[in-house]
């Protein structure tokens, strides 16, 4: 096992009523694949934004260290390379503008970043595409040229939230084996996903995530293991079997609410 | 690279970014460059051009008159050269004048032998004077060449008019002066006035120039401060710039400056618009506005202080709004908030103000613009709107970079 480079001590993360995640603690080392798997709202991507500093914890600390050094996690961030769920590109830029533009903001020179943007093109047949205007890219494209983007200023981690959902089945490939292939060259990923096969593919670690909290962590040998299965997605189901959160009634909407105040005192005036 | 240096960097890396996407888009060009240079133009070249245009295109016409009623020789003098056909027929009325009867259908329709596009009708009365006639056009006034005839006879009339009274003067050997001008202004009253006419055209622009700044820079500034925020945040590309090691405050700095060149460009394309426009009029006549260059840079000034302060408040109520719909959805009224001030501080005397007012925000720098241009420099008042305006623009970026701190800056309704 490789260096700390993060660690997550518990934290505790609330948006007005909810709990997002609830007392984690986690390290993340280097030269490791590490796949955050859970279902909708377990709070993968909420973990991931508090591991770039989007977020702050309620309580507890997100740490990061280079050179065996604590820091802060926003000064992690040159460190860190980030593919949203959401892709995030320019619609009237280029892929390699789009791709520039973030290299620069990293303090990275022009030439640097196109040579390290040509060499992962490459691996995921797209350098044909640079130049081309993202406007009418295919999810798989936009996918690409934000992996792209995360990689061209030479990260030591590298944070995907949902990599190949929406992808086609070779476009996900790619993806996973470049992810694959940066762990073997040494790279630290952190994977987020729904599919558990996919993390036992790629990941040499696996944490479950459900609402809010860590149900598991460790090799997916050691999954099995503690859970008594013999397959991870019924080691899974073990771990998680209570019910995923259900939406708080503040989550309904002020206007939603006062509508259903107004229509439920007319009913029951007609009563 | 120095710290100080390569936040500086960042800032410019984003400005110019968004300056990029601004430019490849042709609505943003076309809605913040090329609308605000041509509506000056427009409004006082193109349109009066177009209306002259007009005018002649309806002057071509011959349009058929019937006179009811005896036609005067005079006036028949007067019907000459305005491209009328004169019909005559007898008089036949019940009531006033201006009672259409039966004529009512022979204008309103086209069944007619001859289209009649107005009727004169005239009856001599009994007066004192020379001569003395009732008369009433009749005209479809939704008809344009009925209309045209309708003002082509009165002005025959009009003049025909003119002639009795003087005539009538004549008998009773009076001049007209002597009748309707008996105190009267000595010369030119331009003459009279001690402004000079680059002042006066100067005063005129201070009408102006105030309204197209607040105007302008409002509105001009209202679509990129929501594609930069609220658009960035819905089309999910906010999270991962966040994600770069470039402070929000420099990012919000970037974005700023990205908003601010361009409502500036819009507001001097505009102003540019509005300079090119008066120069053509000045061939017309007008004189060129004498502004000092103390006037011009105080004017420049307030408009940068100005910008400073919209675009700030713009870009952090666009950073509240979930979406592009719901930030345009606040912006757009908000609009009203500067105009207003700007509308009503063009009414304030400037003579004898009280200071206060130029530490109203948006009144001290309409205010300030109105001084500028009229050539009044008060050092109290430009200490006071230059400070205040100041401590506005500094507090505006304050706010719009709490707003640009907030954790749910990554979260969008989509």
């Amino acid at each position: 096992m490789g260096d700390t480079l993060l660690s997550v001590t518990n934290v505790t993360k609330s948006f007005t009523d909810v709990v997002a995640l609830s007392d984690v603690s986690l390290e993340f080392h280097s030269g490791e694949v590490v796949g955050l798997v859970g279902g909708n709202g377990a709070g993968k991507t909420t973990l991931l934004r508090l591991l770039c500093g989007l977020y702050q914890p309620t309580s507890g600390n997100v740490q990061g260290r280079v050179n065996e050094e604590p820091v802060d996690i926003h000064n992690m961030r040159e460190h860190v390379g980030v593919v949203p769920e959401a892709t995030g590109l320019y619609a009237r830029l280029t892929a390699w503008e789009n791709i520039r533009y973030h290299s620069r903001l990293n303090g990275i020179d022009d030439d640097l970043a196109w040579t390290r943007t040509e060499r992962f093109a490459k691996l995921l047949n797209f350098d044909q595409d640079l130049h081309r205007s993202t406007r009418g890219f295919s999810r798989g494209m936009r996918q690409k040229t934000a992996l792209l983007r995360a990689l061209s200023h030479g990260p030591d981690i590298l944070l995907l939230d949902e990599p190949t959902g929406g992808l086609d089945v070779t476009s996900a490939r790619m993806v996973r084996k470049l992810v694959r292939k940066l762990g073997d060259e040494g790279g630290t990923v952190i994977y987020s996903t729904h599919n558990l096969a996919e993390a036992e593919q790629v990941c040499d670690r696996i944490v479950i995530i459900h609402n809010g909290t860590v149900r598991a962590d460790g090799t997916p040998s050691e999954l099995l293991k503690s859970a008594g299965c013999d397959n991870l997605e019924e080691s899974y189901v073990t771990m998680t079997d209570d019910v995923a959160r259900t939406q708080t009634p503040d989550e309904e909407g002020t206007i939603a609410r006062a509508w259903r105040r107004l229509l439920t005192r007319r009913g029951d005036a007609n009563e | 690279m120095s710290k100080v240096r390569l936040r500086f960097s960042r800032v410019l890396i984003v400005a110019k970014k968004e300056l990029v996407d601004f430019v490849r888009d042709w609505r943003t060009v076309l809605a913040m460059i090329l609308v605000p240079l041509m509506i000056f133009p427009a409004i006082f070249i193109a349109l009066p051009l177009f209306l002259q245009g007009e005018a002649a295109e309806l002057s071509v016409y011959e349009l058929t008159v019937e006179v009811q009623g005896e036609l005067p020789e005079n006036l028949s003098a007067h019907f000459d050269g305005r491209n009328m056909i004169i019909i005559q027929s007898e008089l036949v009325v019940d009531g006033t004048l201006s009672e259409p009867g039966t004529d009512y259908n022979r204008l309103n329709s086209d069944d007619t032998e001859v289209r009649i596009h107005a009727i004169l009708r005239l009856q001599e009365i009994e007066s004192n004077a020379s001569e003395s006639w009732n008369y009433a056009i009749l005209s479809d006034s939704t008809n344009e060449l009925s209309y045209e005839a309708k003002t082509r006879t009165l002005e025959a009339v009009l003049a025909w008019e003119d002639d009795v009274i003087n005539a009538t003067l004549v008998e009773y050997n009076l001049t007209r002066d002597e009748v309707f001008d008996p105190i009267h202004w000595d010369g030119d009253q331009a003459d009279a006035d001690v402004a000079s006419g680059g002042e006066l055209a100067a005063m005129n622009l201070a009408m102006f120039i105030p309204l197209v700044v607040a105007m302008w820079t409002t509105t001009a500034a209202i679509q990129p401060s929501i594609d930069l925020t609220a658009g960035e945040r819905e089309r999910g590309t906010m999270e991962a710039l966040l994600c770069t090691p470039t402070a929000r405050s420099d990012l919000l700095f970037g974005k700023w400056l990205a908003v601010a060149t361009v409502a500036s460009v819009s507001v001097l394309g505009q102003m540019a618009g509005l300079l090119f426009a008066i120069n053509f009029l000045i061939r017309g006549g007008i004189d060129v506005p004498s502004v000092s260059l103390g006037g011009i840079l105080l004017l420049l000034l307030s408009v940068i202080l100005f910008a400073i302060f919209v675009v700030a408040i713009e870009l952090a109520v666009a950073v509240r709004a979930h979406s592009v719909r719901e930030a345009g959805s606040i912006l757009g009224p908000m609009v009203l908030v500067f105009i207003g001030p700007t509308l009503f501080a063009q009414f304030v005397n400037l003579q004898g103000i009280e200071a206060w007012w130029f530490i109203l925000p948006v009144f001290n720098i309409t205010l300030a613009m109105r001084e500028a241009l009229m050539g009044i420099y008060d050092p109290v008042h430009i200490i006071m709107w230059v400070s205040t305006s100041l401590i506005y623009a500094i507090g505006a970026i304050w706010w719009a970079s709490k707003q640009f701190n907030r954790e749910d800056l990554v979260e969008s309704l989509s």
